[in-house]
């Protein structure tokens, strides 16, 4: 294939009023890829992919697909979980899917099978014919992830789709995704679960208010932080350090110490002023977890 | 994975109408309100005209003969009663019976309606219940001119004696007569009309603001256009009430043929689809016009508040046809009916009193289909507008200017 059919947002701005939503945001979700996008509450996700979708209109920047920018055409081929779950609750599982598919482009027949296959895939066969609103949340959540699917989508924009799921959903809807990507689609997803983002997803955005401030793989965001090292020198005295600029000790465990060493600083000037105390029964290097990444990222942008 | 679709492909404008409106109908043809409405109507109309038959209430079209039967010398009377009887318009079978018993067992059987015996110049007659007074007026005046003959007079004479006082019959300017058949089916199809429109408008209005109350609206504006989803709706719920109000004319044409006894002008066939025409105009219009409303609010709970002019508005036109229906000849009555918020109760009343011409007709339906262009407009305007606008009521010109 010539083209890579990755979905590009590029430079979209979006203002209400005095509050601005977002600042040229720019990123690419590549095809077969499964991106995660975290922010804080109110720091853009919803708003950029209601943007992708067209349901909002950006006052600046364009989306992609394939290369070409999204006409209507194109978006009725984007699956969509909306942050506001919403379906029909007085119409039946299977024939409220079958609709969604046809209003998608399946015929009619194809709507009906495709519907009783997702309602199979996430164990809700039984209740084809059953009221969504007799369904548990957790049920309709899976309806409202499967009614993104039911036409077979090229790509997947899911707001927030883990929310409120036990772990044996979140093991079902997670296996799901990386399905759909694997089969080629780009699938992105925001959400609030840092661990969860980590384990599942290819690459990170993080968003606060309304800018990138930081993109790449998970371990290019875990590797760009502060470097940090257990060390464990049980007959060193207190202060032992403190002739090593540029290293913090963030906690102690016993006569094990967490340091955070400044960039640029040589973890081996650490190690030889640990030997220099007594034998070192521990050096390890630990890379921050995507939440403290987070947490970092978003008090530097904010100062 | 994705089923062979086209890339891009035309707009699927159609399509998703007819999906809107598919799943409209499905969803309120299953609904136990359809079919208990229905049933209501049905049973009303198609009852109370085989109420009216039953009771007479129409002009009868075949009027049943009265049979009369003549034993003895009261047989002479029979030639004089037959003329009078035609000339008060009473449709008579005159009979030889044998004697005075075998005719008033006769009568007693239901056999016949009156036996008269005796001689010429004094009957008597033995009658069921059922016999019409004009029957008893031409006995009496056999009767008479027997006895006119035998005091002497001449044919000529008797027939001078017994004119008829000629009595010129005017109506008074602009009253309604008492109970006039055309006037009832006026008032029964206002009626019918008025309910019609508030119940299937009110149907327009939930569904207006059903995807918004249910959070649907993001998920389907994502591959249908506001203005598609709107036009699906009023579209599939205006085929549920031609269905409906389809059954109950039917039902009405039907139990009109079965009481064959009754004519009602204004059940013709030709009166009772542009009852259905009118109906759909006004639908259109109504629909339009609570849509447009409706697309302001987010909530079921709103609605009512937010549609409230609209109710108004028919409600008005419910209590002017009740105005045209005592004045059917007013210049404010005529008027009214070529105003298209009035004009499909108001001129469904004239067509069924029969004092609406068609040119008259056609001007309204004209001018009224105007308006139902506007207002449609209008709505999709301010539905698109609104769509996304989820939570507090939207303010009118907001969404008028986008």
């Amino acid at each position: 294939m010539t083209t890579d059919r990755r979905l590009e947002i590029k430079g979209i701005s979006k203002r209400y009023g005095e509050t601005v939503a977002l600042q040229n945001l720019s990123f690419d979700v590549r095809a077969g890829e499964l991106f995660g996008f975290v922010g804080r509450n109110g720091a853009g996700k919803t708003t950029a992919m209601r943007i992708v979708l067209g349901v909002l209109t950006p006052d600046a920047g364009e989306v992609r697909w394939d290369g070409v920018p999204l006409d209507f055409a194109a978006r009725r081929r984007i699956g969509y979980m909306p942050e506001e779950r919403g379906l029909y609750p007085k119409m039946r599982l299977a024939e409220q899917l079958a609709y969604l598919g046809e209003l998608h482009g399946m015929s009619g027949s194809e709507a009906r099978v495709s519907a009783l296959r997702w309602l199979n895939r996430f164990g809700l066969k039984d209740r084809a014919n059953d009221d969504v609103q007799a369904l548990s949340l957790g049920n309709q959540q899976r309806i409202q992830l499967a009614a993104a699917l039911v036409f077979g989508p090229d790509v997947l924009v899911l707001d927030e789709p883990f929310a409120g799921l036990d772990p044996l959903a979140v093991d079902v809807m997670s296996a799901v995704l990386r399905e759909q990507a694997d089969a080629g689609l780009p699938v992105v997803f925001s959400s609030h679960e840092l661990e969860l983002v980590e384990r599942l997803c290819d690459r990170v955005g993080i968003i606060d208010r309304g800018k990138m401030v930081a993109i790449g793989t998970v371990a290019e965001l875990r590797a760009g932080g502060h470097e940090r090292l257990w060390i464990d020198a049980p007959g060193a005295p207190a202060g032992w350090d403190s002739g090593v600029d540029g290293a913090r000790l963030m906690q102690t465990d016993g006569s094990r110490l967490l340091f955070e060493l400044d960039p640029g600083v040589d973890n081996q000037a650490l190690l030889h002023a640990a030997l220099a105390t007594g034998p070192v029964l521990e050096f390890s290097r630990v890379e921050p977890s995507l939440g403290e990444i987070f947490r970092t990222v978003v008090e530097e942008s904010a100062a | 994975m994705s089923p062979s679709l086209p890339a891009g492909g035309a707009s699927p404008w159609r399509r998703n109408v007819f999906l809107v409106a598919r799943r409209e109908i499905l969803i309120r043809l299953r609904s136990r309100v359809f079919a208990g409405s229905t049933v209501v109507m049905v049973v009303l109309v198609a009852g109370g005209i085989l109420a009216a038959s039953y009771f007479q209430v129409g002009t009868p079209s075949q009027p049943a003969a009265v049979r009369v039967g003549f034993s003895g010398g009261a047989q002479t009377l029979e030639q004089s009663f037959r003329s009078t009887a035609a000339a008060l318009g009473e449709t008579v079978t005159v009979t030889d019976v044998a004697d005075p018993g075998t005719g008033r067992s006769q009568v007693e059987a239901g056999t016949l309606d009156m036996a008269v015996s005796g001689t010429a110049t004094a009957p008597v007659a033995v009658a069921g219940e059922s016999l019409p007074s004009l029957a008893e007026i031409a006995l009496d005046a056999a009767a008479q001119d027997a006895r006119l003959a035998a005091a002497g007079l001449t044919p000529s004479a008797i027939t001078s004696v017994r004119a008829v006082v000629p009595v010129e019959r005017v109506q008074p300017t602009g009253s309604r007569k008492p109970f006039d058949q055309g006037a009832a089916a006026g008032l029964v199809v206002g009626i019918l009309l008025f309910m019609a429109l508030g119940m299937y408008g009110n149907f327009v209005s939930q569904g207006v603001v059903e995807e918004k109350a249910t959070r649907m609206m993001e998920i389907l504006l994502a591959t249908v256009r506001p203005v598609e989803l709107l036009a699906g709706k009023v579209i599939g719920i205006g085929l549920v009430a031609t269905l409906q109000l389809g059954l109950v004319a039917a039902a009405a044409l039907s139990a009109g043929s079965i009481s064959h006894t009754v004519s009602i002008p204004a059940l013709g066939v030709v009166e009772v689809g542009s009852y259905l025409i009118w109906f759909e105009l006004g639908f259109l219009l109504y629909a339009s016009a609570y849509a447009t409303v409706a697309a302001l609010v987010s909530r079921q709970e709103e609605v009512a508040g937010a549609t409230a002019p609209i109710s108004i508005l028919l409600g008005v036109s419910y209590l002017l046809m009740y105005f045209a229906l005592a004045r059917p000849t007013s210049p404010l009555t005529t008027v009214l009916s070529f105003l298209p918020p009035t004009a499909p109760t108001l001129m469904s009343v004239r067509i069924a009193e029969g004092s609406a011409e068609p040119w008259q007709v056609a001007l309204a339906m004209a001018l009224t289909l105007a308006t139902i262009a506007g207002v449609v407009w209008l709505a999709g305007r301010v539905y698109a507008n609104s769509a996304m606008r989820i939570g507090a009521r939207v303010r009118f010109m907001d969404a008028f200017r986008g």
